[in-house]
């Protein structure tokens, strides 16, 4: 059975388990362009809807005339708030408590919100469609600036709310105002303030931005009317949620729900929430009885489906003369347009903002987190960031370099004198969380090594005199980040979405050949999930891992999951395919026990088999023991070799990672260089050190783009003005700079396999560094705080503002 | 957006004037006008159809002229709807005075405001266009008014 002749680094090697650089078995469709994606599911008497969008950021609907739409060849019917009302649907709730206009019920409250839908033969007709609806508005005042928000004369947004004092998080102020959300001991805090040697203080602004997956929002629902079943195809990050709130909000029994997320083109929190194109579309092939598509434009998914951050973070931290943080005081302002529709675990409408203490030991901490009504978009989802994360991080690694500057003490000796230290782990927060593991100071002292940190400090003050003597128009920045993120959502304990609690899961199942399928409530949009999720099973029962094939997305067969966002599959789903692995390992022990006529006990495992101890030549391979299951099974025992796991973890995963970006900035264009970006992580255990490095670069990517020019920006007439790719930076290989990458290990106590979760890492600590950077080159012209995004543009204006130009 | 300039037309004040009055003679002017029809005195109903960038939009909306003081300056003013592409409402300080025996100094303040997708994708084409589209009106409107003149004289 065990052929000696392989060596067992050759049979190691044969799994390719868990740290082996596998190459993504995704890829083998994607890169010959056999991916399947909604828009590629194409059903017999498909039709297809688009909506009319207010051109209006603010405006009460006088009328809305169907008439002509309904005579465009090829339009079968137009809906509007009036029809969706006879199904109870013209408003849907949001995942954080609001409730949304589906179709504008009596007013619109942000530029383009979804006004009518046309359904017709196809996307043209559908144009033209939309075209000829003619829809009457009176313009009303237009609030843009959430500073404005309370004003007492400021417009009232949302006259459904009239009269409403409690929102879904306690108390409203005022009739723009949400919720306020505190955290922390303020007595304390303020007291520490009072005592403080040394204070700072800067509003430090986090821009409204855009996921903008390359694949926008889609679906195709498609209605039985025989059998009563609504099947629904869609770019969904969380089938399962969706499957459960359709079943709430459209009261089809869930068993009747089909919910099919195929290939997604991309996530980063933008395919979380619920949209109205995915219920007018369910709604339209309920009255049509045919298959309805609905496929976002460009224009669309950036000016409509959840936008991310605008977050205006006040920040004072107290500190000893010597640099000796002793507390943290944070205020937000937090835009979240015309409904609050943030995609937070239910319990925490600023998601978990409160990991706002960072890296560093403060022994307080007050938050408080104002969200207010504007005339903009709803949103406010985690663009590759657990919630809130990236705006937590960068408002303390900003607020940190303030306060090195304040002192005079470089950034980095200020990090290294306030980390959290190895022994305080597991670490309570001033602000109520557990970091479960972290080695800050060994992390950081490797970055600064490697890109020999105190060599370009000098080079820095070399060319700061060169600058001064009027022998350079460059400046050079040194931005550091040492960030730590909490991934994993979570704990039942405290995290649910609408009730439902935020397991997740995996179904193994062995057939008798060796070979096997896992089932997964998780859903990958380009994480390359079925390539790693094999690797851990590998790794745990002696597969290897291209005998596995992974499978998700399917609500009818994969076991119930919360989906993949925050950086939560792998600390969750993750440890749910070790623990669902190990229950068919102690089944397939029993069987070898059986078999090699020893004790369970007497065994022992090595690497794809059993053996008996001391006795290395009686053994029983994986493989074998599958078709014993079945065919086999010892007397008593039940056929069959499977086994499921949903898990509940204990904690979230604290993720650490110390970041380096070197720029040169010419002050007389405001052009900038990225010379140097230089990222260690560290994920706790790495599964696929390949897919790793794919992950932090494509994360270091979207950073850059969003500290250096990525926005959604309105008018001050409520216009959207960054529409198309045209003003919204998306960068390209043209752009980006050159990416190193490094790591230090530090398991996770409690995870089955000690991984952490890494996706969005580079995107919480890769905003901090540039921004960092181009603060530190500005710093010695004097200035504290520079807003991003830090493009050519706004660096020329502050080259200009500071004098230098 | 803000616009100001001014034009030189070798034409008297009163025949300018006139012209500035004279609904068939702005149709012919304006850029991408289709119709416009006098109301009353004072006011007017047009149809412009526009390019701005990717943008394509056909306008229908009403033109008042205000703070009439003939023949020396009035206001006109306007908005207009178009649809799906959003909607544009503005209006323009137009002022008269003698630039010797037969001719007229026009100056002109323009305070434009645009919304919707016109604003959205325009955004950064809005000015250049609005600066075309107002050369483009001044060298039709001159060379209109010195036909008229010839007219006249003839």
């Amino acid at each position: 059975m065990n052929d000696m002749t392989i060596t067992r680094a050759e049979r190691e090697a044969k799994l390719e388990g868990m740290g082996c650089k596998r190459k993504r078995v995704e890829d083998i469709r994607f890169t010959q362009g056999k991916g399947n994606y909604v828009d590629d599911v194409k059903l017999p008497g498909m039709l297809h809807g688009d909506f009319v969008r207010s051109p209006h950021p603010h405006a009460r609907i006088k009328s809305i005339d169907k008439e002509k739409a309904l005579k465009v060849p090829g339009v079968l019917a137009v809906l509007t708030a009036e029809d969706l009302k006879g199904v109870n649907l013209a408003w849907m709730p949001t995942l954080a408590g609001d409730v949304q206009m589906v179709l504008a019920d009596g007013k619109v409250l942000f530029q383009n919100q979804e006004v009518a839908f046309v359904v017709a033969t196809d996307r043209y007709a559908a144009d033209d469609g939309i075209n000829a609806v003619e829809v009457e508005y009176e313009a009303l005042p237009v609030l843009v600036d959430p500073f404005h928000a309370m004003d007492p004369d400021a417009p009232v947004l949302r006259e459904d709310l009239a009269g409403k004092t409690e929102g879904a998080h306690g108390p409203r102020r005022h009739h723009n105002h949400i919720f306020e959300w505190t955290v922390g001991d303020r007595d304390l805090t303020d007291a520490a303030f009072r005592k403080a040697e040394v204070t700072i203080k800067e509003m430090i602004s986090y821009h409204r931005t855009h996921p903008s997956p390359l694949e926008t929002c889609q679906c195709l629902c498609s209605f039985d009317k025989v059998k009563g079943e609504l099947t629904i195809y869609g770019t969904f990050q969380a089938p399962h949620v969706i499957r459960t709130v359709v079943a709430l909000i459209a009261k089809i029994p869930e068993h009747k729900i089909h919910v099919i997320a195929p290939d997604i083109g991309g996530g980063f929190g933008n395919k979380v929430g619920a949209y109205p194109g995915y219920i007018c579309a369910a709604v339209a092939s309920i009255v049509t009885g045919r298959p309805v598509k609905w496929v976002e434009d460009r224009i669309e998914n950036l000016c409509a489906t959840s936008f991310a951050r605008d977050y205006h973070m006040t920040t004072e931290i107290a500190a000893t003369k010597e640099g000796k943080v002793t507390g943290l005081r944070v205020h937000v302002l937090a835009d979240h347009g015309a409904f609050d529709a943030c995609a937070d675990p239910s319990k925490w409408p600023a998601g978990f903002f409160n990991i706002v203490t960072g890296s560093y030991d403060f022994p307080t901490a007050h938050l408080a987190v104002d969200g207010v009504y504007t005339n903009k978009a709803p949103g406010g989802v985690a663009y590759r960031c657990s919630f809130r994360v990236t705006e937590a991080a960068y408002c303390i690694e900003r607020a940190m370099d303030i306060l090195a500057q304040k002192l005079g003490m470089d950034p980095a000796e200020l990090r290294l004198k306030n980390f959290i230290r190895q022994e305080q782990f597991p670490y309570h927060s001033a602000l109520g969380w557990e970091y479960d593991s972290g080695d800050y100071h060994t992390a950081m002292k490797k970055m600064m090594e490697v890109v020999d940190y105190a060599g370009l400090r000098r080079e820095q003050a070399e060319k700061r005199a060169a600058f001064q003597r009027g022998e350079t128009r460059e400046i050079m920045g040194l931005g550091i980040s040492f960030f730590t993120e909490i991934v994993g959502a979570g704990p039942s304990k405290n995290c649910d979405i609408l009730g439902i609690a935020m397991f997740d899961s995996c179904e193994i199942r062995l057939h008798p050949t060796g070979a096997g399928i896992a089932r997964m409530g998780t859903k990958s949009q380009g994480q390359g999930h079925e390539t790693t999720w094999a690797q851990i099973i590998a790794t745990e029962i002696g597969i290897p891992a291209d005998d596995i094939m992974v499978e998700e997305g399917n609500t009818d067969t994969a076991p119930y999951g919360l989906g993949t966002y925050g950086s939560r599959s792998t600390p969750v789903a993750g440890a749910a395919i070790a623990m669902a692995a190990r229950k068919v390992k102690a089944k397939a022990q029993m069987i070898a026990a059986y078999r090699l006529e020893v004790h369970e006990d007497d065994l022992e495992w090595d690497i794809d088999g059993f053996r008996v101890k001391g006795l290395p030549e009686k053994f029983l391979g994986m493989k074998d023991i599958c078709w014993i299951a079945y065919n086999a099974p010892p007397p008593g025992m039940e056929p069959g070799l499977e086994a499921v796991s949903y898990y509940d973890p204990p904690n979230m995963t604290y993720p650490f990672g110390a970041y380096l970006c070197v720029m040169d900035i010419d002050v007389d264009t405001g052009v900038y260089k990225v010379r140097r970006f230089y990222a260690l992580d560290d994920c706790g255990t790495r599964i696929n050190p390949m897919i790793i490095e794919g992950q932090v670069h494509g994360g270091l990517t979207e950073a850059f783009a969003i500290a250096m020019g990525q926005e959604i920006r309105y008018d001050e007439n409520g216009n959207v003005v960054t529409g198309s790719f045209m003003d919204f930076f998306l960068p390209t290989a043209v752009e980006t700079p050159h990416w190193e990458t490094d790591f230090t290990v530090t398991p996770s106590p409690h995870h089955p396999i000690g991984a952490k979760g890494v996706g969005e890492s580079p995107n919480v600590g890769g905003v901090p560094a540039f921004s960092n950077a181009v603060n530190d080159a500005f710093s010695f012209l004097g200035s504290t705080h520079i807003q991003m995004p830090h493009d050519f543009w706004r660096n020329w204006q502050a080259a200009k503002t500071l004098g230098a130009v | 957006m803000d616009m100001n300039g001014s034009e030189r037309i070798e034409a008297p004040v009163q025949t300018v004037w006139q012209a500035l009055n004279d609904p068939e003679i702005l149709r012919q002017c304006i850029p991408g006008c289709e119709t416009l029809e006098k109301t009353s005195d004072t006011e007017m109903t047009a149809t412009v159809a526009l390019k701005v960038g990717p943008v394509k939009a056909r306008f229908q909306g009403t033109v008042q002229l205000l703070n009439l003081d003939p023949p020396h300056s009035y206001t006109i003013s306007g908005e207009g709807k178009g649809g799906m592409v959003g909607f544009a409402k503005g209006g323009a300080d137009v002022a008269l005075a003698e630039d010797g025996p037969d001719a007229t100094l026009l100056t002109y303040v323009v305070k434009a405001e645009v919304g919707g997708k016109i604003a959205q994708l325009g955004s950064r084409l809005i000015d250049s266009t609005a600066k075309k589209l107002a050369a483009q009106f001044f060298a039709d409107f001159t060379q209109k008014v010195a036909r008229v003149r010839e007219e006249i004289a003839s």
